[in-house]
């Protein structure tokens, strides 16, 4: 098993723990940061190999803002060297379809989403389509 | 009064005018009549006087005619509206007319003169154009003329022509006083008798009119009545509503200003609402304190009140402003809502004691139908500001229902997964048991709040745009594969268009109404069926069909089917939580997007659901 390393930046300890249980069977290292600003440090420290990121947090777009900020386009960004680290967002189901995202910076920088609620085994899907394991 | 002066004036200026062009074309007839009567006198009859002066008199009259004929035809086209020019054309006339008359009676006989009754015609003139004074002093002067010539031939002083063969009138002094007695009282009595009827005449003529006009204004203000009923309804925006009506009360009343007040919330004072005529300056001397003001107070008890002269009222809270404004009078009605009194309104006059008996009523008629169209633009407003907390109140409820519930449901499926170690099976029943329950109300929660929004017509802010038909379609059919697999449906999705298939909607709605759909034909169908989902585009229209081999809709059902909390016998035994609303959130997004859709079904051999919705190219053409 490998030891590949997950952040997920979620304030909600309940739904952390649904998410850490089937990653950390599944062999993952699963790092946690309960807010944004948190997050952001953490990437730095922990340089994780994907990050699973809230929405909604002390704002209502928290998550927007950290993805902005992990791939800004900026090359003098203190965050260039994470830019290329996966994202996947947690979103509630039918919000999927309303949010547009891609490769393009005019929309949401993130990778895939995975909708809540959680199913273990879809979680562990589309974690392995970002990290190969 | 002023007016129905002026009206006085301007009917008795007609009169005029028509009566001097009238009396200018008989004349022709007279001077043409004259020449006529001097030659069958001069070549039928050959009487022994001479008719030379008749044919001169006829002459002079023609020519005369014809000067006033030209000068008449001059004032028309220069000043119509100069009364006294008539006037002193007229008497010209009437004037020149005497001459000519006494002329003609002289050399046809003096008092044996037949001519003598056509002195009559001008008395009648006299009536008609000019005051009962004036038409004295006329029969007196043609009296005296009359009398004058008699007098002059009888003496001798004058020749008298004799028109006939026979003895004289003159030969008989007492003949010739009676012709003259007859005479000069046949005048005075026609003068008397003309002009008292001719001014009884002209004064019904007055009375009419006064009355056509009353009536006028009346019909007018009843047409702005209606026309304000119309125009004040037609807008629910409170304060176009207050503009229009203190507008229309201004126009319709012919014063000054108009202004409406309404009380606060405190209940205590009346602020200014709108204003029509009034100067920023007054608008802004200070809100009506209805502790200091009495009148307001009354006005509001339901009183309409009048401030007959703004100087020595003492009820007026700004009389100096007021005053300064150049209000002299005023108008206060109470404007009476459902539950008490909304404010009121005011109008406004330069003129002291302005306002009658009938703009009492008219204000008061106003300020009723002013209340209601204000109450109902109140209302709306309240409305608009329910529905705003309202919608706050739905994305705060969303969040913060939405978010346990989603959370209860990761974890319960954490834990059937197994990743909390292994259950016993009567554990892992249980949580099954009670994450179905999970399941069943975080779709009533949903439901709910769709049908929440819905209803309130939420929607209508969101914003449309060109969505991808076939590609919200898959993610809804690819969400429901791990479901269809665990129960071995063969879940397919076929696209029949190579073409990107684009609609006007919003995705979050599309997705609704497929996803409602998808999972009623997985749930709803027995393991081993088969869920297909088909698309296709045909002359500018998307159509989807959901075609399930599942337990089927009874035939009793099928009108149902969209109703609010209704489900399906056979629905129910198959699966016990449902809550009824998705189909009928389903229909009701169809219809939102301009689509319909339709259901085909037999019982235990599927059901098939057909959305049509017209493409974004058919909707921009």
């Amino acid at each position: 098993m490998a030891n590949e390393k997950i952040l997920i930046i979620d304030d909600d300890d309940d739904l952390v723990h649904t998410l850490r249980l089937p990653l950390e069977a599944a062999g993952y290292i699963v790092s946690r940061a309960a807010s944004g600003a948190e997050g952001l440090e953490k990437v730095k420290t922990v340089d994780p190999d994907l990050i699973i990121l809230d929405v909604m947090m002390d704002s209502t777009t928290e998550g927007f803002h950290v993805s902005l900020t992990l791939r800004s386009p900026d090359p003098s960004s203190e965050y260039k060297a994470y830019s290329q680290i996966p994202i996947l967002m947690l979103t509630s189901i039918h919000t999927t379809t309303t949010l547009r995202f891609g490769p393009d910076q005019n929309y949401l920088p993130v990778d895939a989403f995975i909708e809540k609620p959680i199913d273990p085994a879809e979680l562990l899907k589309k974690v392995r389509e970002y990290v190969n394991k | 009064m002023k007016n129905l002066h002026r009206a006085r004036a301007e009917l008795v200026e007609q009169e005029l005018v028509y009566s001097v062009a009238r009396f200018i074309t008989m004349r022709w007839l007279a001077g043409l009549g004259v020449f006529a009567a001097a030659w069958f006198l001069g070549s039928v009859i050959r009487v022994p006087s001479p008719v030379a002066p008749l044919y001169l008199i006829g002459v002079v009259i023609l020519a005369y005619n014809a000067v006033f004929y030209f000068v008449l035809r001059r004032i028309l086209r220069l000043n119509r509206s100069n009364t006294s020019m008539f006037r002193r054309l007229t008497e010209l006339q009437i004037g020149l007319d005497w001459m000519a008359m006494t002329a003609l009676i002289h050399f046809s006989g003096g008092a044996e003169s037949p001519a003598l009754f056509y002195f009559f015609f001008h008395i009648i003139i006299s009536a008609i154009l000019l005051s009962p004074a004036a038409t004295f002093v006329s029969a007196a002067a043609a009296a005296l003329l009359v009398g004058a010539t008699v007098l002059l031939e009888y003496t001798g002083s004058l020749p008298h022509v004799s028109m006939f063969a026979g003895p004289s009138l003159y030969d008989r002094p007492f003949s010739v006083m009676g012709v003259m007695i007859l005479f000069v009282s046949a005048l005075f009595v026609s003068a008397y008798l003309a002009s008292t009827i001719s001014s009884r005449l002209r004064q019904r003529e007055v009375e009419a009119l006064e009355l056509s006009r009353n009536l006028q204004r009346a019909y007018d203000r009843i047409q702005t009545l209606y026309d304000s009923a119309q125009t004040i309804n037609s807008t629910l925006e409170l304060q176009k509503v207050l503009d229009r009506i203190v507008r229309r009360t201004a126009g319709a009343m012919n014063v000054q200003a108009c202004s409406i007040r309404l009380l606060d919330e405190t209940g205590t004072k009346l602020l200014v609402a709108a204003t029509h005529g009034l100067s920023e300056a007054y608008v802004r001397k200070g809100d009506l304190i209805l502790a200091q003001n009495p009148l307001a107070r009354q006005v509001l008890a339901n009183v309409v009140i009048g401030i007959p002269d703004v100087r020595t009222d003492e009820r007026l809270q700004y009389p100096a402003d007021a005053l300064a404004e150049g209000i002299r009078s005023m108008l206060s009605a109470p404007l009476m809502g459902k539950k008490g009194p909304l404010g009121l309104i005011r109008a406004y006059s330069a003129d002291v004691d302005h306002f009658t008996d009938d703009d009492v009523s008219f204000l008061a008629a106003m300020a009723s139908q002013g209340s209601i169209a204000i109450e109902n633009a109140m209302a709306y407003r309240a409305l608009g500001q329910l529905d705003e907390m309202k919608s706050k109140f739905i994305l705060t409820v969303t969040h913060e229902l939405r978010s346990p519930m989603s959370v209860i449901r990761s974890l319960l499926r954490t834990m059937v997964a197994g990743y909390t170690g292994a259950l016993p099976d009567s554990q892992k029943d249980m949580v099954k048991r009670a994450l179905r329950r999970a399941d069943f109300l975080q779709t009533l929660i949903d439901d709910l709040l769709d049908l929440a929004a819905g209803k309130n017509e939420m929607r209508l802010k969101e914003q449309r745009g060109p969505v991808r038909l076939d590609e919200i379609v898959r993610q809804v059919v690819e969400r429901h594969d791990t479901e269809a697999g665990e129960k071995q449906l063969v879940l397919e999705y076929r696209l029949l268009t190579a073409d990107p298939v684009t609609i006007i909607a919003t995705a979050e709605g599309i997705d609704r109404i497929f996803n409602n759909l998808v999972s009623n034909a997985v749930k709803y169908t027995p393991g081993g069926g088969s869920v297909s989902v088909v698309l296709d585009t045909e002359n500018g229209v998307a159509r989807v069909e959901v075609r399930d081999t599942g337990i089927g809709i009874p035939e009793d059902s099928l009108n149902h089917l969209y109703e609010e909390f209704y489900r399906a016998p056979n629905a129910k035994a198959q699966v016990k939580e449902g809550t009824g609303l998705g189909l009928s959130i389903t229909k009701e997004l169809v219809l939102r997007f301009g689509g319909q859709i339709a259901v085909q079904s037999t019982v235990g051999q599927g059901t098939s659901f057909i959305v049509t919705l017209p493409s974004a190219e058919t909707r921009a053409a």
